[in-house]
């Protein structure tokens, strides 16, 4: 017993002399997008219970550039002790491989995978001067309109606009899909019937739909919203694969030492179980997944494979 | 009455002890982030969100956009001192603002911005009481193809920026267009001009360019001469504005409070458009001997209370209709979901302590700047005043650490180096940066609005015309080239006739 415990100790003295007692700094979050965004406020909201439980100041740091690739390739090149974590969304970890030609990362390869912290299903909005009232008649509608039907996104390669993409794809109708520069501007152009259909982030539309600026058709989480109980999901109408939810998800540089893994995912999972942090992600309209990293590289390979396909099959490319 | 009613039920709200102290520090700190270069709102109340999670929602608003507006005022404050301009709005502020410091009339500038930005605060205050939700629906009308003409409106009113040669100015616009192109394109997510470099594949962000042209190019334009600097400081004069200064700007004041109010609550850019707009319209009006670039005070006072007013009226479409108008709006409408509030038409009649509250604190927040800064413009003149070979090098630790807060990366840096030479080479030609600058923030949202507007057309250019919002603008584009090209040429006639 106390070999074991001496052997434990050695290595991990050896390992990193740092980490015997990790954290002994601050720890930083990198959010590879600008202040202000989804992935941004939930590492915010998450970060004081972090340090609460770790015993040190977690940090967190923006390093926005080229969708998310600029932060998260910083995060695989630093060190793997613990001290430098990623907090990225959807298309970081999942959209970013088949849509950037010189990735300089690799999402399934370069990470030590934390946790799925949060997910948030889209809702298939309209403008309410769009005729249909339902997904059927919505695509009767984009028939007859012969693809002269406007799809606003938050950008070329967003989720939003995979959203779209997998929508063509599996009803067999087709748009005009026109990005923006973020949700906002997109959401505002929808209230104004500027433009016509989108799929948006529960969160960023649930006021609008509400007020009867927007109408939902459908959600595409896999049961129905407890904030719009009387919209179906299309699962529901008969479309299986038409699934697809925005994701956080936290990463570290691969190598992580077994125990300061463990101990940053506690930290983690005790931020997000806090009732008045989960209170702060629920109400905007986050759904806490606090996965563990086994489930969350389970999930990623499916959505590595999932994108993959709509991306191909939708030839959408950023050239 | 019921007007009145609901400003009572807002100033009782705002009144609270909390409330005005969180106000107060609001202004503060949005006051000092602005007076230091390159350091801007949004990452401010980013890094301040979680601070305000155990405030009431209320509170936690007025402290918020008490940053967001104190540090409009604070950025003028740089501009005006040391040509250094820190938002896209004191690029206009910087132009007559640093000519009058230069001239000793740093007190007077300052004083003419600080009660500009007042008295338009003020109004502004009082417009959104009045009519923030028909103002809201007005924004909603502008579709791709009205904010293209818009922007159209925009490009030729900025040719009456430049002053000195129109060649010279038409370059400089053209040069900020094809600055402006490059990094990733809106409509198709391809990289323009970035060379496979991933520090540019978000294009060259404004601060750096503003910052290296002004303020780098400044510094090294008064190294080579540096008699001057310390002359200027020497000869300080007046701090403070006489009556016949205060009936000079009142006008000025009133119609920069129109155009910034009318363009502030427009989505996207409108307010950056309102700054350079107003400066347009009183180069035009002005009778002052002393000509615009060179310090004329109605420069400064206008488009100071444009920017005021347009960053108050900024407030309306997110407040009303939950659509955010631009960055720091959108990290307002994150803070209010954090606290279970929806933004949206709702608020106004579930929450209206929260809406009243936070409209009458903005102007108690106005109130509290200009009892701040009043006071502190003997102490900002006196700063100038400082040796320049001690100034010179703070000034340039202070851009270096705004830049890299912007992105956290040392390219930036880097570029603002070499804008900062660019800058240098172009004072040298007689190329004013302000058009250029103005081609850099227009271009680039012309292209994504004229591409979106002809995406939803399939290619349809009649929708300029046919839609009689963007038409309009496209006739009064018109008639202002023919304005501002009249002049011009009458001018040039005269000159040939004295030859």
């Amino acid at each position: 017993m106390k070999k074991t415990i001496l052997a434990l100790l050695a290595s991990a003295f050896v390992a990193t002399a740092a980490h015997a007692a990790f954290p002994d700094k601050p720890v930083t979050i990198t959010v590879p997008f600008p202040p202000g965004g989804s992935t941004d406020m939930l590492a915010r909201i998450m970060t004081p219970k972090m340090s609460e439980k770790l015993g040190q100041p977690v940090i967190v740091e923006n390093k926005p550039g080229a969708t998310g690739a600029i932060g998260a390739a910083q995060i695989k090149r630093a060190a793997p002790d613990g001290y430098n974590v990623l907090c990225a969304s959807i298309g970081v970890w999942a959209a970013n491989p088949f849509l950037q030609k010189n990735l300089a990362y690799d999402p399934a390869k370069d990470f030590d995978l934390l946790m799925v912290a949060v997910k948030s299903p889209n809702i298939l909005v309209v403008n309410p001067n769009v005729p249909a009232k339902d997904v059927k008649e919505l695509i009767a509608y984009l028939k007859q309109k012969n693809g002269k039907v406007s799809f606003p996104s938050s950008g070329a390669g967003s989720s939003d606009h995979l959203s779209i993409a997998l929508f063509w794809m599996i009803t067999n109708t087709t748009g005009i899909h026109v990005p923006y520069k973020g949700g906002g501007p997109a959401i505002a152009d929808l209230v104004a019937g500027h433009a016509e259909v989108s799929f948006q982030n529960l969160n960023n539309v649930i006021q609008h739909i509400k007020a009867g600026k927007l109408r939902a058709l459908a959600t595409t989480s896999e049961k129905r919203s407890p904030l719009l109980p009387d919209v179906p999901t299309m699962v529901e109408l008969g479309y299986r694969d038409m699934v697809v939810t925005s994701w956080q998800a936290l990463g570290a540089p691969k190598g992580l030492p077994a125990d300061v893994k463990a101990k940053l995912h506690e930290s983690m999972v005790a931020a997000l179980k806090d009732p008045e942090t989960a209170k702060k992600l629920t109400d905007p309209g986050f759904e806490i997944v606090a996965s563990t990293p086994e489930e969350f590289s389970r999930f990623l390979n499916a959505e590595l494979a999932k994108w993959k396909t709509v991306i191909e099959v939708g030839k959408i490319t950023l050239d | 009455m019921e007007i009145l009613a609901n400003l009572s039920l807002g100033f009782s709200t705002a009144f609270s002890l909390a409330n005005l102290f969180y106000c107060f520090v609001g202004v503060v700190l949005g006051t000092l982030i602005g007076v230091l270069p390159g350091l801007g709102p949004v990452a401010t109340i980013a890094m301040l969100l979680p601070v305000t999670f155990s405030f009431q929602p209320v509170t936690a608003l007025i402290m918020l956009a008490g940053i967001f507006y104190g540090a409009q005022y604070g950025g003028s404050t740089t501009a005006i001192l040391v040509n250094l301009p820190g938002e896209a709005s004191s690029v206009i502020t910087a132009l007559d603002g640093h000519a009058m410091a230069k001239r000793g009339d740093a007190g007077k500038a300052l004083a003419t911005a600080a009660i500009g930005s007042f008295i338009a605060g003020t109004i502004a205050t009082f417009l959104i009481a009045l009519f923030a939700p028909p103002l809201a629906d007005m924004a909603l009308k502008f579709g791709p193809a009205e904010y293209f003409s818009l922007l159209v409106l925009g490009l030729v009113v900025s040719i009456v920026l430049a002053h000195g040669s129109l060649l010279h100015a038409l370059g400089m616009i053209f040069l900020g267009l094809l600055l402006g192109i490059i990094g990733t394109d809106v409509n198709s997510g391809a990289e323009r001009f970035t060379f496979g470099q991933p520090w540019l594949a978000d294009g060259v962000n404004f601060v750096v360019l503003a910052m290296g042209m002004y303020g780098l190019g400044e510094i090294i334009n008064n190294l080579e001469k540096k008699e001057t600097r310390d002359v200027m400081a020497k000869k300080v004069s007046g701090l403070r504005l006489s009556w016949a200064d205060f009936k000079q700007i009142l006008a000025p004041i009133m119609r920069g409070t129109v155009v910034g109010s009318f363009l502030g609550i427009l989505p996207g850019g409108g307010a950056v458009l309102s700054s350079f707009a107003s400066y347009a319209v009183e180069k035009k009006l002005s009778k002052n001997p002393i000509p615009f670039g060179e310090g004329a005070i109605e420069g400064v006072a206008g488009p100071e209370s444009a920017n005021n007013a347009g960053s108050q009226t900024s407030f309306i479409p997110m407040l009303t209709l939950g659509i955010p108008s631009n960055p720091t709006m959108a990290i307002m409408i994150g803070a209010m979901m954090i606290h279970s509030i929806q933004p949206g038409p709702a608020v106004l009649t579930e929450q209206p302590a929260l809406f009243w509250g936070l409209i009458a604190s903005m102007w108690i927040g106005n109130f509290f700047l200009i009892v701040l800064n009043l006071p502190m413009i003997g102490l900002w003149v006196r700063l100038i005043t400082a040796p320049y070979h001690l100034m010179f090098p703070v000034i340039i630790v202070f851009c270096a650490i705004g830049v890299i807060s912007i992105n956290n990366t040392e390219w930036d840096v880097f570029m603002m180096a070499f804008f900062g030479f660019a800058g240098y080479l172009f004072s040298k030609l007689e190329c004013e940066p302000a058009p250029m600058l103005l081609g850099f923030i227009l271009g680039p949202m012309m292209e994504e609005h004229l591409r979106r507007a002809l995406l939803m057309s399939s290619g349809d250019f009649s929708v300029f015309v046919t839609r009689p919002l963007s038409a309009t603008l496209l006739a009064v584009s018109l008639v202002a080239m023919v304005v501002v090209l009249l002049p011009a040429i009458s001018k040039k006639r005269e000159e040939t006739f004295k030859e």
